[in-house]
Order: C-alpha cells, then sequence, then structure tokens
C-alpha cells in the first residue's frame, strides 16, 4: 500500500535520486553504539514537541489557571499523567543524553578541525535545551517552580551594573508574577523551538557534509 | 520503501544460502523490516494515548444538576412562564455560575411541558408571544405552539423537553 502511493508519487515527482540520495547513506564499519546519543538526543526532543503540543490542549498560562490546569490534565484528563509525566522525565533525558553526546564527541576529538562549527553549533544546542528545562520549570506554577524561578532570575540579577535591569527584562518588571509566566510560556513553546529547529538543521547538514569523525 | 544498494554490497547469499534457497532474506531487508516494525511499534505505544488525551473530555459524563424553581401553584395552564436561575457548574478545571432558564407550561394535575430555551433550528432564545399565543423565535422565524410543535419557519423537530420532578408541590427541573 505506501509503496504503492510512494510509486504513484515517484512517476510523477521523480522522487527516487533524491530519496536515495538522503536515504542510503554509507555509514563507516567503525562506527559502534557510542555513536547514537545525539540521534537518541534529537528522538528525545521529538518527542518533546509532541507531547508538548498536547500538554496545550489544556494549559492556561496564567497565575489564576497555571496550577489548577495542570492538575486538571494529572488528574482528571485520560493518560494525561502519563503525557505531562512523559514531557518531565524526557526533559531530564534529554539534558543527560546531550551530556554523553558531548562527552563522546570530546573524547574522540570529533570537535577538531575541520568540525569546531559543529561543536559550536552543538553548544548553541545545549544553551537552549537548558533555555527549555529553565522555562518549563516554571510553567506549573506550584511552589518549586516560583522558588526555583526566583532563584534563577536572582543568579541573572547578581551580574554587576547591568544585573537589575536584565532581572527586570526577565521577569518583565521587578516582581516574578502573571507577565513572568506568560513570557517564560511563549520563549517555552515558540521562541526557542524555532531557534532550536535552525540550529538543528545546521547540525545535521554539516555531519552530512562533512562526514563521522574518524577516532582520536 | 524500496532500496537499491551499490554492486557487490548485497549481503550473506554468497556466505552459506547460495543454491540452497533463491528467496532469503538479506540482512538489510531483514534490518528494514525490524526497523519498521519498532518504528510502528513506537508510533502505536504513542498514538493511542494521545488520542485518548484529546478526546477524553468528550467522553466524560454530563454533570446532572437538579434546580428548584418553584411551586407548582405559581403555574397556570395556558400561561406560560420564563423561569431564570442559576447553579454552580465544572467548566474544565473552574467552577462557575452558570446562568440558565427553562420555558414551564402547566398542563394541570401536577402535569408540566418544560422546555429548553433554546430553538431547535440554531439555538436562538425565543419568546412566548401572548397575542397569538405562540412560542415565536426570532433569528429565523422559528414558530411553536404551546405544545412545542413547529406550526412554521425552519426547526427541524419540537422544542425540546427538560425532565422535571414534582415533590411535595415543589417543581424541580434538570439544569442544562
Amino acid at each position: 500500500m505506501v509503496l504503492r502511493i510512494y510509486d504513484w508519487l515517484d512517476r510523477r515527482f521523480d522522487l527516487r535520486p533524491a530519496m536515495e540520495k538522503i536515504l542510503i547513506h554509507p555509514v563507516p564499519s567503525w562506527v559502534n553504539w557510542l555513536y547514537c546519543f545525539g540521534g537518541i538526543t534529537f528522538f528525545l526532543f521529538v518527542l518533546q514537541v509532541i507531547t508538548g503540543i498536547f500538554l496545550m490542549l489544556y494549559y492556561v498560562p496564567s497565575p489564576d489557571h497555571a496550577y489548577a490546569s495542570v492538575s486538571f490534565i494529572s488528574h482528571d484528563i485520560q493518560f494525561g499523567y502519563l503525557v505531562r509525566g512523559m514531557h518531565h522525565w524526557t526533559a531530564s533525558l534529554i539534558v543527560v543524553m546531550v551530556v554523553v553526546h558531548m562527552l563522546r564527541v570530546f573524547w574522540h576529538g570529533a570537535y577538531k578541525n575541520p568540525r569546531e562549527l559543529n561543536w559550536v553549533a552543538g553548544v548553541f544546542l545545549f544553551l537552549l535545551m537548558m533555555g527549555f528545562g529553565f522555562t518549563g520549570y516554571l510553567l506549573p506554577w506550584d511552589q518549586k517552580a516560583y522558588w526555583a524561578t526566583s532563584v534563577g532570575t536572582n543568579i541573572a540579577g547578581s551580574a554587576p551594573i547591568i544585573g537589575s535591569f536584565i532581572l527586570k527584562v526577565i521577569r518583565g518588571g521587578t516582581d516574578l508574577g502573571a507577565v513572568t509566566l506568560v513570557r517564560f510560556f511563549t520563549i517555552h513553546v515558540m521562541v526557542l523551538p524555532a531557534i532550536t529547529v535552525v540550529f538543528l538543521v545546521a547540525h545535521f547538514l554539516m555531519i552530512r557534509r562533512q562526514g563521522i569523525s574518524r577516532p582520536f | 520503501m524500496e532500496t537499491k544498494l551499490p554492486k557487490g554490497r548485497e549481503t550473506s547469499q554468497d556466505h552459506n544460502g547460495a543454491g540452497v534457497s533463491t528467496e532469503k532474506l538479506s540482512r538489510r531487508k531483514f534490518l528494514s523490516y525490524g526497523i519498521g516494525g519498532i518504528a510502528t511499534a513506537i508510533f502505536a505505544a504513542l498514538a493511542y494515548p494521545l488520542a485518548g488525551y484529546a478526546v477524553s473530555p468528550a467522553l466524560r459524563k454530563q454533570e446532572e444538576h437538579w434546580i428548584a424553581i418553584g411551586s407548582i401553584k405559581d403555574f397556570k395552564p395556558g400561561n406560560p412562564k420564563k423561569v431564570d436561575f442559576s447553579f454552580r457548574k465544572h467548566d474544565g478545571w473552574t467552577l462557575v455560575n452558570q446562568k440558565s432558564n427553562v420555558w414551564v407550561v402547566a398542563k394541570g394535575e401536577g402535569e408540566f411541558n418544560i422546555f429548553s430555551p433554546k430553538c431547535t433550528h440554531l439555538g436562538c432564545a425565543y419568546h412566548w408571544d401572548d397575542n397569538q399565543k405562540k412560542f415565536m423565535c426570532p433569528c429565523h422565524g422559528g414558530v411553536f405552539d404551546i405544545t412545542g410543535k413547529v406550526l412554521a419557519g425552519p426547526p427541524p423537530r419540537p422544542l425540546e423537553k427538560v425532565s422535571y420532578r414534582v415533590q411535595d408541590g415543589k417543581l424541580t427541573v434538570k439544569g442544562v
């Protein structure tokens, strides 16, 4: 069935050469399981996008509704605990997998010339993942969320000279409140995903172009 | 998807399968079936709970509310009366004050026709015209008689009846 649909499209658009170029991709014979952590991270990121979209079906980023809507997802919606649980645990797992991926690349010296830029793109992706973690942590609007964000933004505020201004920009005012919650939400679901996609595409194009580096 | 291999990389056949069977599962085929199977399993394991999660509110049982709207002596036959009331109900994760009303038509001897306030055409609010003795809907000209039967206009069904109870001379209706 799928093959017949593919054939039908292929007769019209001549997809085969392009698909073969993309999918038939010889990999060096010395590549082993240590090379799968980047792929796992990407898989987990896709999972976050899917579960995140589903969480948005019920979540409301307002101090009046955030906690109640999250609790509604967990307790009243079928499989809500599962979808929220996947988003929660996958978030931690991504950070673990990013670090393992980075360690492998570092250990094998894969960041060296000519792949410096791909390492840089990877570091940006790491920072973006931390951004997802920091902004997503506030969204349940419980005590842990509130005080963790209070501490986190105060750290940013401790920078010399411009610290207090940065603090106000991040919080959207002096206090941590409704404005903070909406901007963290917007950054979490719109801004960071858009930037991440750009860096992911760059990361993948570069590895495809340069090939997997030989260890050491 | 069908894939084409560069010449010389076709696998295993040369080692032990030669001459025994012409239809041997190549290593590549085996792996692509394996990957396809695992991908399908992951997709199914995700799709089932996600679908349940998305449609879950539609499968909920509607809450029942019974509202006392007065004594049966308040209503006289041939004289439909609109009764406004409000009740607390759940709206998602919030508790809201739902305002609503019903049209009460006494039939005598403790029997009633209680009509939902929405026209059966597209849900507009209708009113009782005391001169013509008819229920009139202003939106698209739906007209109903005192028993809720359609007399004119586009409504496809008679007025919808609301469940009620009479206890100790008090009238209670099901809130919607």
